[in-house]
């Protein structure tokens, strides 16, 4: 016992029948017990204070930045920028299983106090079938599955899905597509790409940007409005690689709410619809005569008369009745001319080029949606000359577009892509004319915007070039003259071009505005304007002085004008 | 009814088992009622994937408990530093893997289950420390040097578990030593020297710091000067608990927790997330509830007649108190966020594990509170 004696015994004397380590701990049990419950009272005093008085200066920040604490399957689409465009969310779906259930009545009156949209009646049919699984609802809240799980009603269950949400809705609609209950892709990209965005965890990234699908959306559908047209498909590609920054048809459909879309609105006109593009094909028949060899820039043809062909007669919308140089053909958009330059380059290089330039064949963009194009069972002489002027051939929006991205960009046709290609990669292409021609062809465009039909694309800056088109629709087996399909395709900027940007409004009714007139030029041109004034900042084009020196020589041509037999030079 | 004590010879299991104090299960059933309430809601009303998990472990951790509770305390005195020294193995273990598998690495995986040894640490060092001054005498504790090993048994574990590097389980651990060094009969000077030895030791501990550790503090501070990055957790935290007012928004509906604008809220912000859904009241229930268990546990060691028993009882409890109160105070921004979890309610496998085998502890102790242990475990006096 002795070695139990305090060894200080000044410090801690003890009564001897108390054992002191006892005694001690007992002391220091309170002392920690003591300690113990101050801290709980602070704690508890500081709940008090934060949940009764919220500090009224503190920011209320809303930005999320945890990931979603659950992984859904079927992966996401970003555009090139990153934003959001199609995502998935987990939701519980409820079902029921009547064999099991016990008293039908009863569940539908308890079912429809917490889900008053269901239908009374048809639940109960549902319900009173002799059947092991039926859908009730899909698609609860938290909250509703709560609800529902608290009537405890037997032979209800529920199934982990999940919903595929779109937050820009309709913006993208014509491109992204939909799903549908299952989430299996019905259209567009989620169909085109199903497998992939369903085994894939990573994001698809699209070459869209939602910027310039906006600025493109918004500009149609105004035109849409003020002319009174049916429809209308806007495309922007970059012409250095083939990548879609914006594809818009309208009228378009809301994807979250498949069940909701008319069919009407289902229709791309940008690359299920092909149509007669008319004069933006003389792009196409001056680039094919001029690479050639067989015309050049410096021949003219006679245009005084309207050409005769059996029952056909081709005449000229803004008829000059004079001998007409190649530039002047593109310009006054002569149809005589064309004609002559296309019969004297050949029905098989007419059909060879075209073939190059991807009009022969369906649009290899990756969307479900794609219109083939119509040609001409035997391609006679006829067919060519009415195809130099872009009739007798019908192609997508989107073909159009690839073809001349690969008229101005140094003569490399890109295929039209809707996914974002990695910066740095090669883009190889496919040369289908020359640099030399590609460089006419640039000039040629920006004569019309700059003194031509075009003149209402002209974006102050951007050095626009483009060429107007207004074909008769085709409707049943004849031209319906009142009903026009006008459409502008241009460039930015011409001296190296960018950006292609196409417009077409379907059916436009001329206004007081416009005199009357539904062309593509007072209809679609002034579109593209106002769409590239506002998406070239956006892509970071610079805007130049287009009457500086060193622009306009870029842009100059030399145009011989024939009047009364003598030949003149006149430099545009 | 005094079947257990040890006049009466050994107690049978059945008798062990009437003897197990019931109702502080009971009450441990309760706060993990409250966390599966909460795992099912931070699932957004889903069983999956915490509530279930948590509950499955809860049921292996109560039989484990109630194994530790029935098995005789002397068994457990004989074989407290055989358990110590396997889990610090263990811990050299994650050390070593940690160092293969680079940052921070605080689990083991056992191929079938994954464990946290520093979790189980904080039990086995309690263990291992009322084991050493069982027995010890008063006039042997006053001695420094005798005081030597006590503090190598703390520092080992902490110096590898700040090497993980895991600041918050370090802190726990050093101060649930601190707990039984007290109750032992540490003269309060040591203390004092200690205190003061770490005060004069900040500016280096400092410097030693990892960089996300000096801005858990700094922000901790001022949690204003980076509210979308390192504070952006207690800030939210706090906006979630003013939103809760006093009697909260309702079960299933704390738009904070399920917007996902609380980070962890299955973890280490769950009393957040309850205090958003029922408010001021019921976070002070829960507050009540943990009071009533940690005064189970000085109760129990009042009425424990041995020097092991007693300071087990006392060191669990102060475990289990540091757990709840740095975690609360963490998520109100009264202390830096260090990652303690919320006792029984947070969601996490290991300190369940380990929680329930301490409280096997506390129970076993109850038990055998008359059974005179010998300096070595082996019965009869010292």
């Amino acid at each position: 016992m002795i070695g139990r004696q305090p060894f200080f015994p000044k410090k801690r004397r003890r009564e001897p029948p108390v054992p002191p380590r006892v005694e001690a701990g007992r002391s220091r049990l309170l002392i920690t017990g003591a300690l113990f419950s101050a801290a709980f009272l602070v704690v508890s005093a500081r709940l008090v204070g934060v949940t009764m008085f919220v500090e009224k200066s503190q920011p209320q920040y809303s930005r999320s930045v945890s990931k979603p604490a659950f992984v859904t399957g079927r992966a996401n689409i970003v555009d090139r920028n990153g934003n959001l465009l199609a995502t998935s969310l987990k939701t519980a779906s409820l079902y029921a299983n009547p064999r099991v259930m016990l008293d039908a009545r009863e569940a539908v009156n308890k079912l429809a106090n917490v889900l008053p949209e269901l239908d009374r009646r048809a639940l109960h049919a549902k319900l009173t079938q002799d059947r092991s699984f039926i859908w009730v609802r899909r698609h609860l809240t938290p909250r509703q599955k709560y609800e529902v799980n608290r009537l405890g009603i037997p032979g209800l269950d529920f199934r982990d899905e999940e919903r595929r949400v779109y937050p820009s809705a309709a913006l993208v609609s014509h491109i992204l597509g939909h799903t549908d209950i299952d989430n299996h892709g019905l259209a567009g990209i989620e169909r085109h790409f199903d497998r992939k965005l369903q085994s894939d965890k990573s994001p698809l990234n699209l070459s869209i940007d939602i910027r310039v699908q906006h600025a493109m959306r918004q500009e149609l559908a105004t035109a849409v409005r003020e002319f009174h047209g049916i429809g209308a498909a806007g495309i922007v590609m970059d012409v250095r690689n083939g990548e879609v920054i914006s594809m818009v048809s309208l009228p378009d459909f809301d994807p979250n709410l498949p069940a909701d879309i008319q069919s009407d609105t289902r229709f791309n006109r940008a690359t299920l619809g092909v149509y007669e593009m008319g004069s933006t094909f003389k792009i196409f028949n001056t680039a094919m005569a001029l690479d050639s060899g067989i015309v050049t820039i410096r021949d003219g043809y006679d245009a005084t008369k309207p050409i005769k062909v059996s029952r056909f007669i081709i005449r000229d919308f803004h008829a000059k009745r004079r001998w007409l140089s190649v530039p002047e053909i593109f310009m006054y958009s002569s149809n005589i001319g064309s004609v002559k330059m296309a019969l004297e380059v050949g029905v098989t290089r007419q059909r060879a080029f075209l073939q190059k330039i991807g009009i022969l064949h369906p649009s290899p963009v990756e969307i479900s949606e794609i219109g083939a194009p119509l040609i001409p069972g035997r391609w006679r002489e006829i067919n060519a000359m009415t195809i130099s002027f872009g009739h007798g051939l019908s192609v997508s929006p989107m073909q159009l577009v690839a073809g001349v991205g690969a008229m101005v960009n140094g003569g490399i046709y890109h295929a039209p892509t809707f996914l974002k290609k990695p910066s740095g990669s090669k883009n190889k292409g496919r040369r289908v004319i020359s640099a030399k021609t590609s460089d006419r062809i640039r000039r040629l465009l920006r004569l019309v915007v700059a003194k031509g039909t075009g003149s209402k694309a002209a974006a102050e800056g951007f050095l626009v070039g483009g060429k107007t088109g207004t074909a008769e629709k085709v409707v049943g087996r004849r031209y319906k003259k009142k009903a026009l399909m006008s459409s502008f395709v241009g460039a930015f900027p011409m001296n190296a071009p960018r950006y292609i940007v196409f417009a077409m409004i379907d059916e436009p009714t001329g206004t007081e505005k416009t005199f009357g007139y539904a062309t593509g030029g007072w209809v679609a041109a002034p579109v593209v304007g106002k769409v590239i004034s506002r998406i070239g900042p956006i892509l970071g084009v610079k805007t130049v002085d287009e009457s500086a020196p060193a622009i306009e020589r870029e842009m100059a041509i030399d145009i011989i004008t024939k009047q009364k037999g003598k030949r003149r030079l006149a430099s545009f | 009814m005094r079947i257990g004590s040890a006049d009466r010879g050994p107690m049978t299991i059945g008798q062990k088992l009437w003897q197990v104090s019931w109702s502080l299960v009971l009450f441990l059933i309760i706060l993990t009622g409250i966390g599966c309430a909460m795992l099912y809601s931070a699932g957004d009303a889903s069983w999956d994937p915490w509530a279930r998990r948590q509950l499955i472990r809860f049921g292996i951790g109560l039989c484990l408990m109630i194994v530790v509770a029935v098995t005789d305390i002397r068994r457990w005195l004989r074989h407290a530093y055989t358990l110590y020294f396997l889990v610090l193995g263990l811990l050299v273990a994650v050390e070593m893997k940690g160092v293969i598998g680079m940052g921070a690495q605080r689990w083991i995986d056992l191929g079938v289950v994954q464990l946290q040894p520093s979790e189980i640490m904080k039990i086995t060092l309690v263990l291992a420390l009322a084991r050493f001054f069982h027995g010890a005498s008063l006039e042997e504790i006053g001695r420094p040097t005798f005081l030597i090993i006590p503090l190598l048994l703390v520092a080992a574990p902490v110096v590898l578990v700040l090497r993980q590097p895991d600041l918050g389980t370090a802190i726990m651990l050093i101060m649930t030593a601190g707990v039984i060094f007290f109750l032992a009969g540490v003269r309060a000077w040591k203390f004092g020297l200690v205190f003061g030895a770490i005060l004069a030791a900040m500016p280096l501990a400092w410097t030693l710091l990892h960089g996300y550790q000096k801005k858990r503090i700094l922000t901790f501070l001022n949690p204003e000067s980076d509210p979308l990055g390192a504070g952006y957790h207690i800030l939210q935290s706090k906006i979630a608990l003013g939103s809760g007012g006093v009697f909260g928004k309702g079960y299933l509906s704390g738009t904070q927790a399920h917007l996902n604008f609380l980070p962890e809220k299955q973890t280490d912000f769950i009393f957040t997330m309850l205090a958003e859904e029922f408010g001021m009241v019921g976070g002070l229930i829960l507050l009540g509830i943990y009071a009533i268990v940690l005064i189970y546990g000085f109760a129990i060691s009042l009425r424990v007649h041995n020097q092991f028993g007693r300071l087990v009882t006392l060191g669990i409890t102060g475990t289990f108190f540091f757990y709840v109160f740095i975690n609360i105070a963490m998520v109100m921004g009264l202390v830096p966020v260090v990652g303690v979890p919320l006792p029984l309610v947070s969601y996490g496998g290991t300190a369940m594990l380990s929680l329930m085998i301490g409280f096997g502890f506390i129970i076993c102790a109850y038990i055998h509170r008359d059974v005179r242990v010998g300096r070595h475990g082996n019965g009869g006096d010292d």
